[in-house]
């Protein structure tokens, strides 16, 4: 492989990981929120929401694609700006993939905290900063299985990114779509190449969340 | 992400957690096998034949006109793989398939000349057509040709869509630029590169309002929704000549169907298969996509 090819595969892994962080963050900003509240607070419509959200989980990457592609295009209701094939509609795509499972794995934490727990914290008779505080350290290894299914999900998805992002050289190409085009162009060594780049960072990423996990259980 | 990682998760105290996470982990599991999960084809039967072609000869829907009545006369089943031109290619030469139908004559003529096709007969043949926006910026609909179209486009620096897929219409794409003195490698801003089908590059031109090179059947399926305009004329530069590539059978260690390939190549050269070919196309798009081919000269 020469310093030509070895530069490009650099340059689609740093984007790949710019677009699946981006989405990461956005995804635990706003799902870890809406899964607190789905799984401490009882209201009106509830079920549904949840059910809504479990649906959510198992949305195929490709349908959340299509959809982006179809609100994106320059026929789409948000035509006029110009997400389509761009980083910033990519990460949108992945955001929308990754919030229900965080949301959902979120909520399923807080749901299994017990009762006693519950009576616990409430007789302590701190205010409510510190009660979701404490919250959000009792669930902390709940939020990080949320935190692995949700990059997993992302950093192997293909279909919204290919869909969204056109998978254009030098600018939305990630390790995903490049392996799909390296597929389809015969190229099946440079395939096999990227392919063990992704698996590369899979394993490293989830090495990495699986220490944490485990110096936390110690603690 | 493994379930296992997620069941090590378990907070040891907590049982109702416990089950749950183990649900959880389990229902990950299921789905990330069914979403993965490849289905092998099955194994192959005594008559059949494994046809690698490009996706353009796929989606102009041409050989499910043809294939049915050749299977049905024959008794062969014919497999068709649709693939990008470099990989039916590959294909051929790792002998992957039996028999393939391209339209790259230079990328075909070498794999003649390596001796892996013994036998290169065109059967049909086409434009390729210069595609952009109706407003067309870089005012290429009066050049004089193909070539000076694209001098035109280069010197506007105009958006341009490239499928750079070593595909048979992106070889045409280089051979164009090169033969217009434009850099092998263009690299002004508003060049995209896809990597991809025909038909995603001609999305992504209509989305982005770029000019185009396509194979006309693809580009008149597409043309209507991606809002584009055929701005070229026929001309020697953009002829599209489409062949069938019969194998070595000696060269590989797995059987090759090379007799049923023969009967595909015949029925395909046949004057009543030659018609058909010739009117395929008249009742979609309201014009045939392919002139036919009568001549039965073989090369080499």
């Amino acid at each position: 492989m020469n310093e030509l090819e070895l530069q490009t595969i650099a340059e689609i892994t740093i984007r790949t990981l710019w677009v699946c962080g981006c989405a990461l963050l956005l995804a635990l900003a706003i799902g870890i929120p809406i899964g607190i509240v789905l799984g401490s607070k009882r209201f009106l419509g509830r079920s549904i929401a949840v059910s809504t959200v479990n649906a959510g989980m198992g949305a195929p990457p490709v349908v959340v694609g299509l959809g982006c592609y179809i609100l994106f295009a320059r026929s789409g209701l948000f035509g006029g700006v110009g997400l389509i094939y761009s980083l910033t509609g990519m990460i949108i795509a992945q955001t929308l993939i990754a919030v229900p499972l965080v949301i959902g794995i979120t909520l399923a934490a807080v749901g299994s905290l017990d009762d006693e727990w519950n009576l616990q914290v409430r007789t302590l008779g701190i205010g409510r900063v510190w009660r979701l505080w404490l919250l959000v350290r009792e669930i902390r290894m709940g939020l990080l299985a949320a935190v692995i299914a949700a990059l997993g999900g992302i950093l192997s998805e293909v279909g919204a990114s290919q869909m969204v992002g056109g998978n254009l050289d030098g600018k939305t190409r990630v390790l995903t779509t490049a392996i799909m085009m390296k597929t389809s162009q015969g190229q099946w060594e440079q395939a096999a190449g990227l392919a063990i780049v992704l698996m590369g960072l899979t394993l490293l990423v989830a090495g990495v969340l699986t220490v944490i996990q485990q110096s936390g259980r110690t603690r | 992400m493994t379930p296992a990682a997620n069941q090590s998760l378990i907070p040891a105290s907590r049982a109702r957690a416990h089950i749950f996470y183990r649900r959880l982990s389990l229902a990950i599991a299921l789905f990330a096998l069914c979403s993965h999960a490849i289905s092998m084809p099955a194994a192959a039967a005594d008559r059949t034949l494994i046809l690698a072609t490009t996706t353009s000869v796929r989606d102009s829907g041409l050989l499910e006109a043809l294939l049915p009545t050749f299977e049905e006369q024959s008794g062969i089943e014919v497999r068709v793989i649709a693939v990008g031109t470099g990989a039916a290619l590959r294909m051929g030469r790792e002998g992957d398939v039996d028999v393939l139908l391209t339209h790259a004559p230079s990328a075909e003529a070498k794999l003649v000349d390596e001796g892996i096709v013994i036998r290169r007969t065109p059967f049909m043949k086409n434009y390729f057509v210069i595609a952009g926006p109706s407003d067309d910026p870089a005012g290429i609909s009066k050049a004089d040709s193909p070539i000076s179209a694209i001098r035109l486009i280069a010197e506007n620096e105009s958006r341009w869509v490239s499928r750079d897929d070593d595909s048979g219409t992106h070889k045409r794409e280089k051979s164009l630029f090169a033969t217009a003195g434009v850099d092998g490698h263009p690299q002004w801003q508003g060049f995209e590169r896809t990597g991809s089908g025909m038909g995603l590059s001609l999305q992504v031109a209509g989305e982005l309002r770029a000019y185009i090179l396509s194979d006309i059947g693809t580009f008149l399926a597409f043309h209507e929704r991606i809002d584009l305009k055929a701005l070229s004329h026929p001309a020697e530069s953009l002829k599209n000549i489409y062949s069938i590539l019969q194998l070595d059978p000696t060269r590989f260690a797995r059987p090759i169907a090379s007799s049923a390939a023969d009967e595909l190549e015949g029925y395909l050269l046949e004057p009543s298969t030659q018609k058909r070919i010739g009117q395929f196309g008249q009742q979609r798009f309201g014009r045939p996509l392919f002139t036919r081919l009568h001549s039965k000269k073989r090369d080499p």
